[in-house]
């Protein structure tokens, strides 16, 4: 049963020139080289990585995935995004545990009924499994749910969103590494990037804590650094805040909670875990900080938010809590832009929570970015100058979203 | 982390009574000849820096005052040095 462990990956050997070097050893950065050689034949890359792989916002998520977002721009990305988990998990040759448990967004007034009712029809509109059902239909979906007029925002009723549920975050890092390392990629963990190297406007390598690459593209990818990085290497300032954001699990309890459960007005999230555990989040500390650090605040809000919907879980203890770096963008959508301002320079971050979910699908078209060197169509909506523009994504409105007022 | 933060008026609070007003951006650029892209830098663009930085502050759960800071983002915590 236990036999010899082989390593998923293998000890890469430095290069002093690669095609592209990816800034950031998490999702994005894996995927975007998985990618680039599956479907651009663009082998000699460098991921590096100042801590190891899966250290930042890839194994600090709770795993949900879903394409319930609410505006036009955003929703076809997703929902490829999660058409492509079932692909990835045959073509990585690795188990991702995708549970396919579905998504409740409940609603607690009349008017956030209407504006589901809204939300539902874009998404729809679009292709998506989703609808509106009430509170009974609720109940009889979800019986650990308190429909009763009990909690201070009775529960009118809920998005539902069949396709939703969960993935194994972990597995997710070491499938894409496997498959990247096995296509070519050297990953270098435990190497930070200090430097980007600028010549007459045009990206010609990068300075690391083991020495100089040369590498004529480079992509930012490094979560919640990503704007930190643009500002202390390049002194491009990034229209992102930075935010911390916690999340915990409860001891595991046998099968309890059938669905994501989420709800904006409580500003709690839930899911039960493969494992048993609640898992549950989404508190933001609206100050931007690079520390990830868990406050005490915290876990009374969140037992108090879970114990208003789902009242079986009071005396439940938590087991852990941990907190993660979220780069917000004040429309609440993500920043992909290639050559602008500095030529070779890619950037994909601003993801805010919403880098788990899309990061494959990310990572497709980001790859076909820096390969063919023009913008995908599916990526025109996300590009930097849209802040100058005037141009911002109507995502905030999105009822089921978190930001760090509410 | 929580932390504190020193209101002028009544003193150290917890940070969690505070609303946080964004980082010091100085004087809002005057309007004859502002492009969109110095709007768009005094608007939404932020250095993003690890390290300390002066920003707003008002003491929303308390008296209500707005006032200045200067915070360490990599520590969150309160510093009476100046900004790196």
């Amino acid at each position: 049963m236990f036999g010899k462990f082989k390593r998923l990956w293998k000890e890469p050997s430095w290069k002093s020139s690669y095609d592209v070097a990816i800034i950031g050893g998490g999702l994005h950065g894996l995927a975007t080289a998985y990618f680039l050689a599956r479907d651009h034949g663009i082998r000699n890359i460098a991921i590096l990585e100042k801590r190891f792989i899966g250290f930042g916002g890839s194994g600090r998520n709770t795993a949900i995935v879903r394409a319930n977002q609410r505006t036009a721009e955003n929703l076809p990305l997703y929902q490829e995004g999660l058409k492509l988990w079932p692909v990835l998990t045959r073509e990585l040759d690795f188990n991702l545990m995708f549970h396919q448990c579905g998504n409740l967004n409940l609603a607690h007034s009349e008017a956030a009924m209407n504006a589901l009712r809204m939300q539902i029809a874009s998404a729809q509109m679009l292709g998506v499994d989703i609808h509106l059902i009430d509170a009974h239909e609720l109940k009889d979906l979800c019986p650990a749910v308190d429909i009763s007029e009990r909690p201070r925002y009775p529960i009118f009723g809920a998005m539902y969103h069949p396709p939703g549920g969960i993935i194994r975050h972990d597995a997710l890092v070491w499938g894409l590494a496997k498959a990247a390392s096995a296509s070519g990629t050297d990953i270098f963990q435990e190497t930070e990037a200090t430097g980007i190297r600028v010549e007459h406007g045009k990206v010609t390598g990068l300075e690391t804590s083991r020495g100089t690459i040369h590498a004529p593209r480079i992509l930012l990818a490094a979560g919640g650094y990503s704007a930190r990085l643009a500002w202390e290497m390049l002194r491009i300032p990034l229209p992102i805040s930075v935010l911390t954001i916690q999340a915990m699990v409860t001891q595991p309890l046998k099968p309890v909670l059938s669905h994501v459960v989420s709800s904006g007005a409580y500003h709690v999230y839930a899911n039960q875990t493969l494992k048993g555990e609640i898992a549950t989040g989404a508190h933001m500390d609206p100050w931007p900080n690079f520390t990830t650090r868990t406050t005490a605040h915290y876990i009374k809000h969140q037992a108090e938010a879970l114990s208003e919907i789902l009242p079986c879980l009071r005396g439940v203890k938590f087991m852990r809590h941990w907190a993660g770096l979220a780069d917000m963008t004040p429309d609440m959508a993500p920043i992909m832009e290639g050559n602008d301002p500095v030529e070779g320079l890619y950037m994909d971050c601003g993801w805010g929570y919403f880098g788990f979910k899309s990061a494959p699908v990310t990572g497709k078209y980001m790859a076909r970015y820096i390969a063919e060197q023009r913008r995908p169509e599916i990526l025109k909506a996300f590009a930097l100058n849209r802040f100058c523009e005037n141009r911002l994504l109507g995502e905030t409105a999105n009822p089921p979203g978190y930001g760090p007022w509410n | 982390m929580s932390f504190t933060i020193e209101c002028p008026v009544c003193g150290k609070r917890n940070a969690y009574e505070f609303r946080y007003g964004e980082v010091d951006q100085g004087p809002r650029p005057s309007e004859e000849g502002l492009t969109p892209e110095q709007w768009c830098g005094y608007v939404y663009r932020r250095p993003n820096a690890g390290g300390v930085q002066k920003e707003w502050w008002c003491h929303r759960d308390g008296c209500g005052v707005w006032f200045t800071i200067r915070r360490n983002t990599l520590t969150n915590l309160q510093v009476h040095e100046p900004e790196a």
